[in-house]
C-alpha cells in the first residue's frame, strides 16, 4: 500500500508540473521558432542563392521577400492618370473649406453655366447641386493638372487654386438638390433597375449603387448621380467607353462603360435623372 | 473492480490515457513532419512577404500605376504580373501567363480588404491595403482560370473577378518592352 | 436552484432568439444565392443578412448561451449561491442593451460591415458599441465565475473543484484572455474610425488584433460542449467518467493552445512574415490534442455504461448505450461531426494545403459544421438536459427531442458536405449572385441546390427546438431530478495545484502570448503600416 501525501504538503505534487509543464510548452513554442525562423530560412535561402541573414529577415518579414525565392524589383517611373490623393491632410481641406468664400467665387466664376445653387442652365452643364464636395474637388483638380480635359473648363480650372477648390466644392454640396419631376419606380424598365441593383455578373458589371449610392462604402470620389442631367451621364459614359476620359483611377468606370451598350448607357442616363438614388 | 487498489487502478486508467496520447503525439509529429519536410525540401511556403507601400498614393507610383499593370518578362527571364484589385475590378481584368515556368504575382490594393485565388492552382492571398501581396507559383494546367476576389469588399464583390490565360510557350510571345497581355479570342 | 432560475432562462432565451432569427436570415441567404434565387434581394440586402447573420450566431447566442450556462454550473457544480447575483442582473441588461444597438445598427443598414468587419470599411459607431457593451456584460460573467470557484476553494480547502466548474473556468479566463485582440481593435482603432476621429485605419494590425480573438473565440464556443461531454453525457449514458485527470488536463490544454493561435487566421495576408506562420502551424497542431485526448476518454467512458448495461463483445456495448436520451444521442452525432470537421482543420493548419481552400466554401462548411455542428448539437443538448430543473416541469416525450436532433444532424450534413466539395474546386466565399452562366459556376449549381435543401432542414429543427424548450414551460411537474454530473471511475481524493487552479497556466500562457504575438504586434508600433482611408457604410 502506498504513501497517500499528507494534504499540508500540497507542493511536493505540483513542483513536477511546473517543471514539466513549463519545459513542454516552452519547448514547443521555442522548437517552431527556431525551425521557422532559424532552420527552414536558411535551407530554403541556401537553395535560392540568399545568404542566411537575409534569408532569415525575409522569413521574420523585416525585409520584402521570400527566403526560398528571389525578389523582383521594378523602376518604372511613376505616370498617374489622377494626381489627386486621398490622404487625411486633404480631407481635411475638404473639412475645413470656407462655404462663403466658396460662394463668392462661385458668383464670379461658376454661375454662368452651373447655376447659383448647382442647376445648371443646360443639358451640356453638369448639376452640381448636393454633388459630393469630394467629386467635385476631383474633377476641379483633374482638370488643372490636364488629367481631365475640356475647352471652358481647364482654363477656368487652372486659375483656381487648392482651398479655394475646396471652397467650391463645399459650397455646391452644402445645396440642396430640387425634386424632379415624379416617376415612380415602376416607370422605370426592369433591366435597368437590375443594372443598377444587382449589376451583371455576366459581363464582371457590380451594381452602379454598389459606388453610386449614398453610403456604399465606394471610392471616395464616387459622384452622385441621382438628379444629374441625362445627356450629361450619357456623354460621359461614352467618353469613357472610349478611352477619351481616363481620370478615373483605375480605368473603374472606363472597363464599365465599355461594357455597356448604347441602350442601357441611355436608360441609365434617364433612370438617373429621374432622380433615383 | 473492488479486489484492485484504487490506485493501481487509476495508474491503470492513466496507462491507457498516456497510451492514446503517444498515437496522438505520434499524429502531430507526422503531420508537422510533413509539413518542415516540405518546407525544407520543396520551398513550400505561405504567401508571404512583408513589404509595405502606400495605398493612397498607389495610383501614382511607377510599380504600380495603371500603365504598368499587367505581366512582364524582364531582361533576365523572369515573369512578373502586376495586379491592382480595386472596388470592384482587378485591374487588369485579363492576365497572360506562360505556362511551365515560375511567375511571380504582386499584388496591391489602393481602398480596402480584397482577396484572390486562382482556381485549380496554389495561388491564393489577401490583399490588404499598405502591404504588397506576392506570390510565386508555376501554372502547370493551360486554358483560361478564374481568379475572384474571395474576400468581403463592398456591395460589388460578388461581380469582381479576373481571367488568367495560361498560354503555351509557342503563344507566350512579349512584346519588345517585355509586356504582354491576354491574347484576344 | 437556489433562485438563479430566472438569469438562466433569461439569458437562454435572448440567445435562442437570436438563433432562431439568424437561421431564418441563413436559410434566405442560401436561397438568394443559389441558382433558384438569381434576381431575389440586392446587395444590401445580402450583406446586411450576413452581418446580422454572423453578429447573432456568433456573438449573441454563443455568449448569452454561455453565460447562462456558467451560471448554472457555478450553483449546481458547486452546491452554493450565485455570488454577485445583482452583478450578473447588470450585466444581462448591459448586454442586451448592446444587443439591441447592435442590431438597430444592422437593420438600418448601416454596418453592412459582417461580424468580422473588414475595415476600412466602418460602420456606424452604434454597431461597435453594442458589441462592446456585449464583451463588457461577459466579462463581468468571467469575474463572477472566478470569484464562485476562489470562494468554493477557499471553504474546501485541499479538495479538487468540481470538473464541471474548472472547465467552466478555464473557460471564462480564456474568454479574458482572447478578447483583449477584438476590445483593443474596437476601443483603439474602428470606434475612433468610425466616429470621425481619425481618417485612416492601419489595416495590418487591425486584422492582428482581431485574429488574437479569433481562435480563442471559438474555443470559448467549444468548451461548454466539452463541459456537457466530460460532466454530462457520461451520468446521461449511465456510466462514469473514464478519467477525471484528462478532463483538467483537456481544458488546460484549450486554454494555453487555442489563445495563441490566432494568426493561423491570417496564413494568406501579406503583412506576417513565413517564421510567424510556420510558428502558427506547429502550435494549431497542438490544439488538435486535447480533442483527440477527449474523444478517447469519452468513448471510454460510453463503453464503461455500456458495459454496465450489458453489452458484450468488442462493440456490443454500443447497442446497449441509452440512445433514446438525447444528451447520450447527441454526444453520439456531435462526434461523427466533430470527425469530420476537425478532418477540416488539420487541412486549413498546413498552410499548403490552405491555400487551396482559403476564403473558399470549404472554410464556410468547416466553421458549419464544428459549430454548428458538433457544438450546436451539444448546446441543444444542455437545454433539453437543464430545462427541467429550471422550470421545474419534465419532458412529457422524448421524441421531438430526438427527432430534432436527427434533423440538425441531417440537415447539417447536407448542408456543408456539398460546401466542402465546391470549395475546393474554388468556390468562393460571400457572394451575393454567382454568374451560373459560367460553365464552372454552373457546374456547382446543383450542389448549392443540395445545400439549400440541407438548410431548410435545419430551419426546421431550429424551429422544432425553440418549440420543444417552449412547450416544457407548460409540461408536467418535475417528479424528481436525475442527477446531472458523472463521477469519475477514480473520483480524485486530492489532486496537484497545477489542476485545480489557474496560476502557472495563466503565466506560461503570458509568456507563450509574448513570444508568439509579441512580434507579430510590435512591429506594427515600430513601423506602422500605411493608412487606409475609411469607407463608410452607412
Amino acid at each position: 500500500m502506498s504513501q497517500r501525501e499528507p494534504r499540508s504538503e500540497p507542493h511536493v505534487l505540483d513542483q513536477p508540473w511546473r517543471v514539466w509543464a513549463t519545459i513542454a510548452v516552452m519547448g514547443t513554442v521555442l522548437t517552431g521558432i527556431l525551425l521557422g525562423a532559424l532552420i527552414i530560412p536558411i535551407v530554403q535561402g541556401r537553395g535560392a542563392g540568399l545568404d542566411a541573414f537575409t534569408a532569415i529577415c525575409r522569413a521574420l518579414g523585416l525585409i520584402p521577400g521570400s527566403p526560398a525565392q528571389p525578389q523582383p524589383t521594378d523602376r518604372t517611373p511613376p505616370t498617374p492618370v489622377s494626381q489627386v490623393v486621398w490622404t487625411p491632410d486633404v480631407l481635411q481641406i475638404l473639412a475645413r473649406a470656407d462655404v462663403e468664400r466658396g460662394r463668392a467665387k462661385v458668383q464670379e466664376v461658376c454661375v454662368a453655366c452651373h447655376g447659383e445653387s448647382g442647376v445648371s442652365s443646360s443639358p451640356d452643364y453638369p448639376h452640381l447641386a448636393g454633388q459630393s464636395g469630394a467629386a467635385i474637388y476631383k474633377q476641379l483638380f483633374d482638370y488643372r493638372t490636364g488629367s481631365r480635359t475640356h475647352p471652358l473648363m481647364t482654363g477656368i480650372a487652372q486659375a483656381l487654386d487648392e482651398p479655394v477648390i475646396a471652397d467650391v466644392a463645399a459650397y455646391y454640396a452644402g445645396q440642396p438638390q430640387r425634386n424632379p419631376n415624379p416617376v415612380t419606380l415602376a416607370d422605370a424598365p426592369a433591366g435597368i433597375v437590375q443594372l443598377v441593383e444587382l449589376g451583371d455578373p455576366k459581363r464582371n458589371i457590380p451594381p452602379c449603387a454598389a459606388c453610386h449610392r449614398r453610403g456604399a462604402g465606394g471610392p471616395i470620389e464616387t459622384p452622385v448621380l441621382a438628379e444629374q442631367q441625362a445627356e450629361y451621364i450619357a456623354r460621359q459614359l461614352r467618353l469613357y467607353a472610349s478611352g477619351e476620359r481616363r481620370n478615373d483611377v483605375y480605368a473603374r468606370m472606363r472597363t464599365i462603360a465599355s461594357k455597356l451598350t448604347p441602350g442601357e448607357i441611355d436608360a441609365l442616363a434617364a433612370y438617373y435623372r429621374a432622380g433615383f438614388r | 473492480m473492488s479486489d484492485v487498489h484504487p490506485e493501481a487502478h487509476e495508474r491503470r486508467i492513466l496507462g491507457t490515457e498516456l497510451a492514446w496520447a503517444f498515437g496522438v503525439g505520434v499524429f502531430t509529429a507526422a503531420v508537422l513532419g510533413t509539413i518542415v519536410f516540405t518546407a525544407l525540401t520543396m520551398s513550400i511556403n505561405p504567401p508571404s512577404n512583408v513589404e509595405r507601400i502606400d495605398p493612397k498614393v498607389l495610383h501614382l507610383s511607377g510599380e504600380f500605376a495603371e500603365q504598368n499593370l499587367g505581366t512582364t518578362v524582364a531582361a533576365d527571364g523572369s515573369v512578373t504580373v502586376r495586379a491592382i484589385a480595386t472596388q470592384f475590378m482587378f485591374v487588369p481584368a485579363c492576365i497572360a501567363v506562360p505556362a511551365n515556368r515560375l511567375v511571380t504575382l504582386r499584388f496591391s490594393s489602393p481602398d480596402v480588404i480584397h482577396g484572390l485565388l486562382i482556381t485549380g492552382t496554389n495561388v491564393n492571398t489577401m490583399v490588404v491595403p499598405g502591404f504588397v501581396a506576392q506570390v510565386h507559383t508555376e501554372f502547370t494546367r493551360g486554358g483560361d482560370l478564374l481568379m475572384p476576389c474571395h474576400e468581403y469588399c463592398g456591395f460589388g464583390h460578388s461581380e469582381m473577378w479576373a481571367t488568367v490565360q495560361v498560354l503555351p510557350n509557342d503563344e507566350f510571345k512579349p512584346g519588345p518592352d517585355g509586356r504582354i497581355s491576354c491574347a484576344q479570342r | 436552484m437556489r433562485n438563479a432560475e430566472r438569469l438562466c432562462l433569461a439569458h437562454f432565451w435572448v440567445a435562442f432568439a437570436a438563433f432562431l432569427f439568424a437561421a431564418m436570415l441563413g436559410t434566405w441567404q442560401m436561397w438568394v444565392r443559389s441558382p433558384l434565387g438569381a434576381h431575389i434581394g440586392t446587395p444590401g440586402q445580402y450583406f446586411m443578412s450576413v452581418t446580422a447573420h454572423g453578429v447573432s450566431m456568433a456573438y449573441v447566442l454563443t455568449t448569452f448561451f454561455i453565460m447562462g450556462f456558467g451560471y448554472f454550473v457555478a450553483v449546481t457544480s458547486l452546491d452554493r449561491p450565485l455570488p454577485g447575483k445583482p452583478w450578473a442582473w447588470a450585466a444581462f441588461w448591459l448586454g442586451l442593451l448592446g444587443v439591441v444597438l447592435a442590431v438597430v445598427a444592422i437593420l438600418s443598414g448601416r454596418a453592412s460591415v459582417l461580424f468580422t468587419f473588414y475595415p476600412p470599411l466602418t460602420g456606424s459607431a452604434w454597431f461597435y458599441i453594442g458589441l462592446v457593451l456585449v464583451v463588457v456584460a461577459s466579462w463581468v460573467w468571467c469575474v463572477l465565475m472566478i470569484v464562485a470557484m476562489a470562494g468554493w476553494k477557499r471553504d474546501n480547502p485541499g479538495r479538487p473543484v468540481p470538473l464541471a466548474m474548472f472547465g467552466t473556468v478555464a473557460n471564462a479566463l480564456m474568454w479574458l484572455w482572447t478578447t483583449i485582440g477584438l476590445a483593443v481593435e474596437l476601443l483603439f482603432q474602428v470606434i475612433p474610425a468610425a466616429l470621425g476621429l481619425v481618417q485612416t485605419v492601419d489595416v495590418g494590425l487591425a486584422r492582428t488584433l482581431f485574429s488574437w480573438t479569433l481562435h480563442g473565440i471559438v474555443y470559448f464556443w467549444l468548451i461548454p460542449a466539452y463541459i456537457a461531454f466530460y460532466t454530462m453525457a457520461p451520468r446521461a449514458a449511465g456510466g462514469r467518467l473514464y478519467s477525471d485527470t484528462m478532463g483538467r488536463l483537456t481544458f488546460i490544454l484549450f486554454l494555453i493552445y487555442s489563445l495563441p493561435v490566432g494568426l493561423h487566421h491570417l496564413l494568406m495576408d501579406p503583412q506576417h512574415g513565413n517564421a510567424t506562420k510556420f510558428v502558427q502551424a506547429v502550435l494549431t497542431a497542438f490544439v488538435s490534442v486535447p480533442t483527440l485526448l477527449t474523444i478517447f476518454t469519452i468513448t471510454a467512458s460510453f463503453e464503461i455504461a455500456g458495459r454496465l448495461r450489458g453489452g458484450r463483445g468488442v462493440f456490443g456495448w454500443i447497442a446497449a448505450l441509452p440512445w433514446q436520451r438525447p444528451m447520450v444521442l447527441a454526444t453520439g452525432l456531435a462526434f461523427v461531426m466533430l470527425g469530420l470537421g476537425g478532418f477540416g482543420g488539420i487541412v486549413n493548419m498546413g498552410y499548403g494545403m490552405n491555400a487551396m481552400v482559403h476564403n473558399t466554401a470549404w472554410v464556410t462548411a468547416h466553421f458549419h459544421l464544428i459549430f454548428g455542428g458538433s457544438v450546436g448539437i451539444m448546446y441543444f443538448a444542455i437545454a433539453y438536459e437543464i430545462w427541467p430543473r429550471l422550470t421545474g416541469r419534465e419532458h412529457g416525450s422524448l421524441a421531438p427531442l430526438r427527432l430534432q436532433l436527427w434533423m440538425w444532424f441531417w440537415g447539417m450534413l447536407i448542408m456543408t458536405l456539398p460546401w466542402h466539395w465546391v470549395g475546393l474546386q474554388g468556390q468562393w466565399r460571400r457572394v451575393a449572385n454567382f454568374n451560373y452562366a459560367d460553365p464552372i459556376i454552373a457546374g456547382w449549381g446543383p450542389w448549392v441546390l443540395v445545400s439549400l435543401g440541407g438548410g431548410i432542414i435545419l430551419l426546421l429543427s431550429a424551429l422544432l427546438f425553440v418549440r420543444n424548450l417552449f412547450i416544457l414551460h407548460r409540461g408536467p411537474a418535475l417528479v424528481a431530478a436525475r442527477p446531472l454530473y458523472a463521477l469519475a471511475v477514480d473520483p480524485p481524493q486530492r489532486v496537484p495545484a497545477a489542476l485545480n487552479g489557474f496560476g502557472l497556466w495563466n503565466v506560461l500562457l503570458l509568456a507563450i502570448i509574448v513570444l508568439v504575438y509579441g512580434f507579430p504586434i510590435a512591429q506594427f508600433l515600430i513601423e506602422p503600416s500605411p493608412g487606409a482611408i475609411v469607407h463608410r457604410v452607412q
